[in-house]
């Protein structure tokens, strides 16, 4: 048996959605289950089965370097205090 | 490579702060361990009802209700799927395990699945009912639901057992309107599921639940099942029909004057007596359970060699 990752997507602008894990014994018979588990009531247009041991699962420290890269952003306090400087001066 | 935390304080500051636990997380053992078996639960309760379901597709009356049983059998045997697959993502028994305990009578499951549905009434009071109760409980699970692959896949049942619970106040409305003969077999039925539904939501949880510190239950059971009294009473009483509690009251004063339906002290030993599987229908029910487990295992052969060949 292999287990299977069903990502969903409804019609529309959303992106493919994760609904749920399954198990099949393979492509076929996980296209039929998932159907059966997954769309019974038309809740989605297109269907992504992966098996799981295809996922690269990256560890979340590869991901934690870059929350703290500041330059990379701008929250717009430096606009916003320099507008309120020029207001300032100029009343 | 995962999440993990120092300790439980730790964990706690986590779930507080609206932290959401995912399955490759090192979470604490106990939280693990409490959340599986909480889920099992859930699952085993999943097939028991379907399978309850299922035994109603052949006498059904009509078409369009043997349509709707089947849906709901498919649904609630779906759900079961669903939930097997997310408890055994946990790493404490796979699939087969938890299945061939529950078959074995070592596994438990809700209450309402310990009795016998005598009529079709039963069956009527138990999508009315029962299902409300089971989706009170559920919805007060998703509210918080701190563990992210239960949580997802609660968002699917629970919009589920939305339309099951619309069919089943629509086939209790019918006899409702139906004749005596009708009304008096819902009454009957009322008599023997409204303390099972009662007893669905559990004693007074103890404060110290850590299923309640960890935000798997939002709220403790007294009080799903205090408003599920508000509801329900009134209600069933609108339609004509009497709550077997000769002690039910209205009380005025309750909460400050807000008022309240109370019920008699609860007697919580027909509950008890369904976990240790010596409900009234417990043995029948499990037996058939397992036997159609039996009688099934050629298909689960074919889907194995199905992949073997492939």
């Amino acid at each position: 048996m292999n287990t299977y990752e069903v990502f969903l997507k409804k019609p529309g602008k959303d992106e493919f959605r994760h609904a749920g894990s399954m198990q099949a014994a393979d492509a076929d018979m996980a296209t039929v289950l998932a159907r059966d588990s997954y769309c019974r009531r038309g809740e989605g247009e297109h269907l992504w089965l992966i098996d799981r041991d295809h996922i690269v699962a990256v560890d979340p420290d590869v991901l934690a370097t870059t929350v703290d890269l500041a330059h990379r952003t701008n929250d717009g306090s430096a606009v916003a205090a320099r507008r309120k400087r020029l207001r300032e001066e100029a009343s | 490579m995962t999440r993990s935390w120092t300790d439980l304080d730790d964990f706690q500051n986590f779930i507080d702060g609206g932290g959401i636990v995912e399955a490759v997380d090192d979470m604490p053992d106990d939280y693990r361990a409490e959340v599986f078996r909480f889920i099992e639960f859930h699952a085993n309760s999943e097939l028991m009802g379907g399978l309850t379901e299922r035994d109603w597709i052949p006498r059904a009356p009509g078409v369009r209700l043997k349509q709707i049983f089947l849906a709901k059998t498919q649904d609630e045997i779906g759900h079961a799927h669903l939930l097997y697959q997310v408890a055994a993502d946990m790493g404490f028994k796979d699939r087969t395990q938890m299945l061939e305990e529950l078959f074995d009578g070592r596994s438990r499951f809700h209450n309402v699945f310990h009795y016998q549905a005598v009529t079709w009434a039963d069956q009527i009071a138990i999508a009315y009912l029962v299902d409300a109760a089971a989706f009170a409980s559920q919805r007060a699970v998703f509210a918080e639901c701190t563990y992210g692959p239960y949580k997802r896949v609660l968002k699917r049942i629970i919009s589920e057992e939305g339309f099951h619970m619309r069919h089943g106040e629509e086939m209790l409305l019918r006899l409702t309107e139906g004749t005596e003969t009708q009304r008096e077999m819902f009454q009957a039925a009322l008599d023997r599921w409204w303390w099972p539904a009662v007893h669905l939501f559990g004693p007074d949880s103890d404060p110290n639940d850590p299923l309640l510190r960890w935000k798997i239950k939002s709220q403790p059971n007294e009080q799903l099942r205090h408003a599920y009294i508000q509801k329900y009473v009134p209600l069933l009483q609108s339609y004509g029909f009497r709550i077997p509690d000769d002690n039910l009251h209205y009380d005025d004063t309750f909460d400050g004057g807000k008022g309240a339906w109370l019920t008699s002290d609860i007697d919580w030993e027909p509950l008890k007596a369904t976990m240790r599987q010596g409900g009234p229908d417990s043995r029948r029910r499990i037996s058939n359970a397992a036997a159609n487990y039996a009688d099934t295992a050629w298909v689960r052969e074919a889907l194995q060699r199905t992949g073997a060949a492939a």
